[in-house]
């Protein structure tokens, strides 16, 4: 528009676009499947079971760090100065939940390394067998190293939720409930995201122990439907602007995208899954291929929805 | 902070001319694509014949509780002595936290530097030389008066003390230092 003030593309509020949405996706994905992998981890020790070789492990093995990896790749690309993002590393401003991130993401990267070359040993060992001494040290620590790692997942998990709501002005991020979503959906992507790996790649029969992941699907996709529900009626008492924004899942392209995307990919489809479909079916590949491919791109859809539909609101 | 700058925009003297806008480009070369300042005419409001438009001063609001200082990852923003919220080129890596987090939406990436720019009351050139801000004395009707409200015998305090004002958005707890006079002309949503 022509104003006489000027032009108004500069007060676009939408600031952050589909890179940091992908990003968040990366991150919780990367955290998520590292839970779920040293969860079921422990509940096999638990019970005195061998955790050697499971393909769910090894699947997390690879997107543990792959995921996270692409994910700062875009997130650096998308700077406006991103040769110098190294000023990031040596400057913490620690009111800011970024510099948080920052800190948790440095220690968080290299232990996930770790966690692939322990699980893989063999074959790094193969290619760089120098490394022989530094993983005997790291098998030593590999009880503490995976709680470790457990915490920093939670903690990349949880962040990513607190970096949006700490943006004031906008309702539909500013709220306590978006890190516990983060968190429910980073849990959902990363059991669907391991399962799909282990059965693209590593498993060799059919049901090679998915079905211990496919058991916290239910509460986490409840947890998630729960937060999300809590999300918009607390919207809807929050004030003239906050319930505004209830307008995201009601109207406009970000709606279909909510409905389709986050509710329908994200929760009907792999809950109907996996209560009405027939038992004959449930550990096909095809069958978890599917499931799992629905999931993921209903968390790709969330993250899309909570930046763009967030973002279009303001208070 | 013994200097507490602040700006009073009056909105009942202000007649949307844009001066303030053109001698803030000038000043502090501001490309063509952004501004520091706009002056926004919205309106009309009211009811035939009582017809009246709101000048609406859009700027940097020199927060005392500044959202885009607190996230700023590096520090690049920050709060100067004299209050003003300031920003370090060198820090700053353009993550657009700070762009996101104001809910003034008065940053804005400058297209030569990279790094987020905005309104700093012309603190490096004309406030450095004991001047007013361009926007101020440019003003043909004096609707805009620029002081330090920590002087008691500042004209600013003096406003302050006497006329109705308020600030925008306070329910978000930013402390803007930018106060309005209300337009005194009334009228109801039709
Ligand atoms: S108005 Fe925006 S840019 Fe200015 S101090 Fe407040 S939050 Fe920062
Ligand atoms: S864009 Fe620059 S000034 Fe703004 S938050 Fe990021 S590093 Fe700080």
């Amino acid at each position: 528009m022509n104003n006489i003030w000027g032009s108004m593309e500069q007060y676009d509020p939408v600031v952050w676009n589909w890179i940091i949405a992908v990003y968040l996706f990366m991150a919780g994905l990367s955290a998520g499947s590292m839970l779920v992998a040293i969860g079921l981890k422990w509940y096999k020790q638990s019970r005195g079971q061998p955790t050697e070789g499971l393909p769910v492990i090894k699947a997390a093995a690879v997107i543990g760090p792959v995921a996270i990896c692409l994910g700062m790749a875009l997130l650096v690309l998308d700077l406006t100065k991103p040769f110098e993002f190294y000023h990031i590393l040596l400057n913490y401003n620690l009111t800011s939940v970024m510099a948080w991130g920052v800190i948790a993401l440095l220690v968080y990267i290299p232990l996930v390394f770790v966690f692939a070359a322990l699980v893989f040993e063999k074959q790094v060992l193969q290619y760089a067998p120098w490394l022989a001494g530094t993983l005997k040290v790291c098998r030593q620590v590999e009880n503490s190293l995976n709680k470790l790692i457990f915490a920093l997942g939670l903690g990349v998990g949880v962040y990513t939720g607190f970096l949006l709501s700490a943006m004031i002005s906008y309702p539909i991020l500013n709220t306590a409930v978006l890190p516990a979503l983060f968190l429910a959906s980073a849990l959902s992507v990363g059991s669907a995201g391991n399962i799909l790996v282990a059965t693209l790649f590593f498993s060799k029969k059919e049901s090679d122990c998915i079905e211990q992941v496919h058991r916290i699907e239910y509460p986490v996709a409840f947890n998630e439907a729960l937060c999300l529900v809590l999300l918009f009626v607390g919207l809807n008492f929050s004030g003239p602007a906050a319930q505004a924004a209830t307008a995201a899942i009601t109207t406009g392209t970000w709606a279909s995208v909510f409905w389709i995307g986050v509710v329908g990919l994200g929760l009907v489809v792999p809950v109907l899954a996996s209560t009405i479909a027939p038992k004959a079916w449930r550990h096909t590949k095809g069958f978890l291929i599917t499931v799992s491919c629905s999931t993921i791109l209903g968390v790709l859809a969330l993250r899309h929805f909570v930046v763009y539909a967030g973002q279009s609101y303001i208070s | 902070m013994t200097k507490r700058y602040v700006l009073v925009h009056d909105e009942n003297k202000c007649i949307g001319c844009q001066a303030c806008n053109v001698a803030c480009r000038s000043e502090n070369n501001v490309p063509e694509s952004v501004t520091r300042i706009q002056v926004r005419i919205e309106g009309p409001y009211g009811n035939f014949p009582h017809l009246h438009f709101k000048y609406n001063r859009v700027s940097c609001e020199q927060c005392e509780n500044a959202p885009c200082v607190k996230v700023c990852p590096t520090g690049a923003a920050y709060v100067n002595d004299d209050g003003i919220v300031s920003i370090n080129e060198k820090k700053c890596v353009g993550c657009l936290y700070c762009v996101a987090a104001c809910p003034y939406k008065v940053r804005f990436i400058n297209p030569e530097t990279r790094v987020p720019d905005k309104c700093d009351f012309c603190k490096e050139t004309r406030l450095a030389r004991g001047e007013e801000p361009a926007c101020v004395t440019v003003c043909p009707t004096q609707a805009l008066v620029f002081g330090d409200a920590n002087d008691m015998t500042s004209e600013v305090r003096k406003v302050l003390d006497t006329k109705n004002h308020y600030q925008q958005k306070v329910n978000l707890g930013t402390e803007p230092r930018v106060y309005r006079i209300p337009s005194r002309k009334g009228g109801i949503k039709a």
